[in-house]
């Protein structure tokens, strides 16, 4: 997925945008030629030039049926090289399972790759492979997804593959045993990574005994598992209502409809659609995990938030957009490219069913982390007592509806626009009318949203780092909280 | 997914997560390898190989030098530009290791018509996004726009083309950026480093490709305002550099900008060759690496590879595949599938900084595992010596050829694909500024055609030997 970038970020992007925004005329200046390496700057400057109308960007087409077990189906034509992405989305994973079964919907999920009632787990990857294809099945908080993709000629059978693993897996005792030492690897490895360590604290405290609140799972709940566990979850929480079916990239549509129509025509219609709603709860708490002589601090504050079915969610977006969530945001500007504290900061917000909640994350110098605490909350204050100007507003409205045709140009970009509508149970207009929205957004309503989503004071605070040099800098950052900074 | 972290990866910088292009998807790892039992028959009758697909390609120098590539691609209304620059951390003075990777970062500290912060923020208001990254043989600088955007951003890439405008300011928040960075890839990550930085380190032999590239942290505070002059004054020169533009745009008008605001910059004395050979290894090389973050064991592997666009280059990244590539490939079923050392094996050729394609000197195949205590280093050695001597002995046959070739067809493919072309302006750009031939991009496929069973056979031969390998283990010192 990515390569390692050493580089200015850490990772690749792009983007677009709708609106021409106004700007200076420019100054019609030549450029003089100048001497490489200039020390000083040249006065007057010049203005960039502003470039043309916007063109237009419409969503791609879809075709989209429901089979008799209600089953739905998306396909997207889409591109000009000759691939074909598919995605099974299916809504049972973390959220579902039981506190007596922690990790039952992973192990399933690793289960469902060791092959179907007539191919190995070895024939599988050879004739997906085949293929010139990739398939790989992962369980998350909310879903069990496939992800799939091949060379276009060989999208129906691919399509029949994917139902037939989901329909007749083989889930193999013999497999157990080595499945769940890799799980065992697995969590022992996230573990030991000062980010999982931090995100695991800060979900803890809000989620609480919620599932998404949960710790990875420990040896003994995977060892504790059982192949009637896994048949069980199973059988009660996949089927025809809670699985979507998408395809993006270029395919023939007769046969693949055929194809995804009689191979998922025997699944059961199975459970409806249900995901315990989460109540996150913030209380302020400050909470630090000692990693000895860490050379930096890894920071993670936050607090609930909204999902994307809240009428709130987009100016939360863009807010955070101008907040922390871009490379030219307040927060990045201050503690990367003013004070060198910080070489990735980044705040987000992360959406669950009908709950959400936003957090800025940094890796900060340790002798930094009070002042980068610090920094963070006093932009948030700024921004909640002083709203933007139009102009850097209007540029974060660019960003946002760039980054939106970006989403939407890639086969695997579109079909995780429709399974977040499929999921959040959106309507269409959620994406249709997504980049007026975002336009709309008043400097005035971004300190309200600030005001109302952001507050410093309940923020619950996670640090891990060198316990000896954190404490007295988070014992003085909390001397001061409750007074203005 | 659970929130695990990407062994070896880089840390996301976080609003492009969630673009990720698609790649939630699809791992960077193409597909890959062999069948080891007759496989069974697809359902149904393949089809013809898929519709033809042809990239378009204008290539052009101008008077300075700057050689030019235009691809368009009317897919999205979205503009990619690319500048690369002929120097990467093979190529920095000996005594500021990490200076090339620093370096790029001053690139975005200003020049004559842009302070600090505002090129990052001219990119993002106009609804784009950007990066840099450094790499063995190039540093590159690259946009993606809204395609009527696409002038105001041949302006600002030309702008810091011209000069740079930095201050001792810039320079010292950036050395503290550079070493957080060093410091959250690296320092404070179990298998930090581990194997893309330690093994260019120990397999090769010259300084120039055995060198700390991210940069011990003393040599990065050495660096001052002169050596960046000195640096931009090599190698920073449009005769030394390479402009890719791909997507929605038309030539003609493209091709005027590119004239407009590139044309008058001076060229330069073109720079010094490094010498890059490495000797032939002869005995195998093993190390030990103690890491006081990790819990588990792992090892990794590395071959030097032939010479870059050799026959025997493209039957290695055949082995590649049929190796180690993919679910499928004889490691992954040998090491995971059958023996349960792992959930997973892997590497590639320049992996995890690159790929097969843009490179240009010494390079290695390389592949890592992390498992448990219960597993000794040697037993995956000698699973990696089956592999490949079975390969050697029962050979390979035109099947196992065709597989290959359909896992790198196909990668190609998303190579060329992707809403911010970013990989098919890798492509070009490295092909431009390597072989003076960005057209290649269409006739590479041919090049792996030509592959044969014998061929194959020279290549394990010379190639997949234990003297030309390096293995580097770690050994860990935290607790489970």
């Amino acid at each position: 997925m990515n390569k390692l970038i050493i580089g200015l970020l850490g990772a690749a992007l792009v983007a677009t945008t709708v609106d021409a925004q106004a700007q200076k005329p420019k100054a019609k200046s030549k450029i003089p030629a100048r001497p490489a390496a200039a020390a000083t700057p040249a006065a007057p400057k010049e203005s960039p030039p502003e470039g043309s109308a916007p063109r237009d960007f419409a969503l791609p087409a879809k075709e989209e049926f429901t089979l008799d077990n209600s089953l739905k189906a998306r396909l997207v034509p889409y591109g000009q090289v000759p691939k074909v992405t598919m995605m099974v989305a299916i809504q049972a994973g973390n959220v579902h399972e039981a506190a007596n079964e922690v990790a039952v919907a992973d192990l399933l999920a690793k289960l469902l790759q060791e092959g179907t009632a007539s191919r190995s787990a070895t024939q599988l990857a050879e004739q997906v492979a085949r293929m010139g294809g990739t398939l790989s099945i992962s369980a998350g908080l909310d879903q069990t997804t496939l992800w799939a993709s091949c060379l276009s000629e060989y999208a129906p059978q691919l399509a029949a593959l994917m139902a037939d693993v989901v329909l007749h897996p083989a889930l193999p005792a013999s497999e157990l045993p080595r499945l769940k030492t890799d799980l065992k690897r697995q969590m022992n490895l996230a573990r030991s990574y000062p980010g999982t360590q931090a995100r695991q604290k800060y979900s803890a405290a809000i989620y609480g005994s919620h599932p998404y609140g949960r710790p990875l799972p420990t040896d003994a709940q995977l060892d504790a598992l059982t192949l009637e566990q896994v048949q069980s979850f199973y059988k009660n929480q996949f089927g025809g209502q809670r699985t979507s079916v998408y395809v993006a990239g270029r395919f023939d549509a007769p046969a693949l409809r055929q194809a995804i129509g009689s191979a998922w025509k025997d699944f059961p219609q199975g459970p409806a659609p249900r995901i315990e709603i989460a109540k996150p709860l913030t209380k302020g708490d400050v909470l630090t995990l000692d990693r000895p002589s860490a050379p930096q601090s890894t920071i993670v504050v936050g607090l609930p938030a909204v999902d994307p079915s809240n009428p709130d969610f987009i100016r939360l977006r863009v807010m955070n957009s101008l907040l922390g969530g871009s490379f030219g945001s307040r927060i990045t500007r201050n503690i990367r490219e003013d004070k060198g504290y910080t070489y990735s900061p980044y705040s987000y917000v992360e959406t669950h069913y009908r709950t959400g909640n936003w957090t800025e994350n940094a890796d900060v110098t340790t002798a930094d982390t009070y002042n980068s605490l610090r920094e963070i909350m006093s932009e948030v204050e700024r921004l909640q007592k002083t709203p933007p100007t139009a102009e850097e507003l209007q540029g974060i409205q660019n960003y946002e509806g760039g980054m939106f045709v970006l989403r939407n140009s890639t086969p695997g970009g579109i079909i995780g626009q429709l399974n977040t509508l499929d999921l959040h149970g959106l309507p269409e207009t959620y994406l249709t009318e997504q980049v007026r929205n975002i336009n709309a957004v008043t400097p005035q309503q971004v300190s309200e949203t600030a005001r109302k989503y952001m507050r410093p004071e309940a923020m619950t605070i996670v640090v891990v780092g060198d316990k000896k040099q954190i404490d007295p800098q988070l014992k003085k950052f909390q001397a001061e909280r409750k007074k203005p900074l | 997914m659970r929130q695990l972290p990407e062994l070896r990866h880089s840390l996301l910088w976080g609003p492009a997560v969630a673009l990720a292009l698609g790649a939630c998807s699809q791992q960077a790892t193409s597909v890959v390898t062999a069948p080891a039992s007759p496989a069974a028959p697809m359902a149904a009758t393949p089809a013809p190989a898929g519709p033809a697909f042809e990239i378009p390609v204008e290539y052009y120098t101008l008077p300075n030098g700057l050689r030019v590539v235009l691809s368009p691609d009317h897919t999205a209304p979205t503009a990619t530009v690319a500048a690369y620059y002929a120097v990467g951390f093979r190529t920095e003075p000996r005594n500021r290791t990490g200076f090339a990777h620093l370096f790029e970062h001053l690139m975005f500290q200003g020049s004559q018509n842009l302070g600090k912060a505002e090129f990052i923020q001219l990119i993002q208001k106009n609804g784009g996004a950007l990066n840099g990254s450094t790499r063995f043989d190039f540093t590159n600088y690259f946009e993606v726009v809204p395609s009527n955007k696409l002038e105001t951003i041949l302006w600002a890439e030309a702008d810091r083309m011209r000069g740079l405008a930095i201050n001792q300011g810039n320079l010292t928040n950036q050395q503290g950026v550079v070493k957080s960075e060093v410091r959250v890839n690296v320092l404070n990550q179990p298998y930090g480093g581990f194997p893309w930085l330690d093994m260019p380190q120990k397999a090769n032999k010259n300084w120039n490709n055995a060198h700390n590239f991210y940069g011990d942290l003393k040599d990065l505070d050495a660096a001052n305002l002169a050596d960046t002059k000195a640096f931009f004054k090599t190698y920073y020169a449009p005769n030394n550099a390479v402009l890719a533009v791909v997507g929605d745009f038309e030539p003609a008008e493209a091709k005027a900008w590119v004239e407009k605001y590139y044309g008058n910059i001076p060229s330069a004395t073109p720079p010094p060759k490094p010498d890059l050979t490495e000797p032939r290894q002869e005995q195998e090389q093993r190390f030990s690496k103690d890491d006081k973050l990790a819990s588990k064991p792992a090892l990794a592997f590395a071959y030097h590879m032939p010479e870059r666009n050799t026959p025997e280059y493209y039957a290695l990244i055949m082995l590649d595949q049929i190796l180690l590539q993919g679910n499928d490939s004889r490691l992954y079923q040998a090491l995971v599938q059958k023996r349960g050392y792992s959930d997973g094996v892997s590497g590639g050729i320049n992996s995890d900084l690159g790929n097969q394609f843009n490179y240009n000197g010494p390079m290695l195949w390389m592949g890592s595992i992390i498992y448990d205590p219960s597993v000794q280093a040697d037993s995956v050695v000698s699973v990696l010596d089956q592999e490949i001597s079975r390969l050697a002995k029962t050979g390979i046959d035109q099947a196992t050829l065709d597989l290959a070739m359909v896992k790198i067809r196909s990668a190609f493919y998303d190579q060329l694909s992707g809403s911010d072309n970013f990989g098919r302006a890798d492509l070009l750009a490295a092909f431009a500024l390597f072989d003076n031939d960005p057209a290649r991009i269409n006739r590479i496929e041919d090049e792996f055609r030509k592959v044969t069973p014998e061929l194959m056979q020279k290549t394990i031969r010379e190639y997949l030997r234990p003297g030309n390998r390096t293995i580097i283990t770690v050994n860990p010192l935290a607790k489970s």
